[in-house]
């Protein structure tokens, strides 16, 4: 193969994968998440941030960060009178019910087929501002991720009316001891 | 013809009489608006009636946020302390009648079925607790958006009444 045609070769090769470099690089930033942040949508409750606008969570510091772009909202562990996520709120109204639903399909395969119910997960805010009002905010986030940020709110002075021992419980009710037997 | 003419003067005189002078049909439709200066909104209250949570807060957000868009100036949030010194402040208590959650990706493909609902009873109160207006709302999604969306419809709809019916200066 002469120089040339390498050269032409080479040319054509780079201009058909570089729309796929281009991509790949230009996707790398927005992947980047920083550790132990999640992201997620802002469905309403941030005093300053429009509903249902994506962005990153954090909790450190005995606060709760949500940033997006420039915006950024704070709300102090302390001040949370309640934190629930979308499975307690579940578990709060089906209760048992809802577990009969799960357990009457056979090979525990009812489990299996409520992940496809719902890819995402909420988590639910109470907290009191200065003047003592009280604020709702409401986070929709990855399956998963909701009792994570929960455990980690927890651990930093926020309260909950939805114990983890509470929502234990009520998973391992009778009817569920029965099924397992 | 006669008998033509007759009914045309009877049927013209009859939908004269119906729709009347505008304004004084417009005057005779609008309540007389109670004073109100603040208001303040209770979170919304689901003993009976089991709601999730995130349900609860966002009929509480939606609320607050077109009380505002509606033109109250002062709208307070529940346990406020600046609520305590407005004068002409109404409360405004919302409890759930009924619940029913549909389901977003069944109204996109049906288009009938899927419908998400929430019925409530608002009670506007002044500072003592008298009612000073009851009314019960329904906020529905049917075809487009998601389930909260009936909690978007409910506040806006409650936001109206109030419109209707409070003013900063009384009787206008």
């Amino acid at each position: 193969m002469s120089v040339g045609r390498k050269r032409i070769w080479i040319a054509g090769l780079s201009v058909v994968i570089s729309p796929f470099v281009s991509a790949s690089l230009a996707q790398e930033p927005a992947r980047a998440v920083p550790e132990g942040s999640v992201k997620v949508v802002q469905i309403t409750g941030l005093t300053g941030i429009k509903k249902n606008t994506g962005g990153i969570l954090v909790v450190e510091s005995g606060s709760l960060r949500f940033s997006h772009a420039e915006m950024k909202a704070e709300v102090a562990t302390a001040s949370m009178e309640d934190v629930i996520t979308g499975a307690d709120s579940q578990r709060v109204i089906h209760g048992t019910l809802g577990s009969i639903g799960l357990l009457a399909a056979p090979y525990g395969s009812g489990r299996f087929l409520s992940l496809f119910r719902s890819k995402l997960d909420t988590l639910t805010l109470k907290y009191r501002d200065a003047n003592g009002g009280l604020h709702g905010v409401i986070f929709r986030m990855p399956l998963g991720k909701a009792e994570v940020i929960k455990k980690e709110l927890l651990a930093q002075g926020a309260r909950t009316t939805v114990p983890e021992e509470a929502a234990n419980a009520s998973a391992q009710s009778p009817t569920a001891k029965e099924q397992k037997q | 013809m006669k008998k033509i003419l007759w009914t045309v003067m009877v049927a013209a005189t009859l939908l004269t009489q119906l729709a009347g002078p505008p304004a004084l049909r417009a005057q005779e439709s609008k309540p007389v608006k109670i004073k109100a200066s603040a208001i303040k909104v209770e979170m919304i209250q689901s003993d009976e009636i089991k709601l999730p949570a995130e349900f609860q807060i966002s009929l509480y957000e939606d609320l607050i946020q077109q009380l505002q868009k509606k033109g109250f100036a002062q709208v307070y949030r529940q346990g406020d302390r600046n609520a305590e010194k407005a004068a002409d402040l109404v409360v405004l208590h919302s409890t759930v009648l009924g619940f029913k959650k549909g389901n977003e990706e069944l109204r996109e493909v049906t288009t009938v079925a899927g419908a998400t609902s929430i019925r409530m009873h608002c009670t506007f109160s002044d500072k003592d607790g008298k009612a000073l207006l009851v009314a019960d709302v329904t906020g529905k999604v049917r075809f487009l958006g998601g389930n909260l969306r009936a909690t978007y419809d409910f506040a806006k709809r409650t936001a109206q009444i109030a419109h209707d019916h409070f003013s900063p200066v009384a009787g206008t």
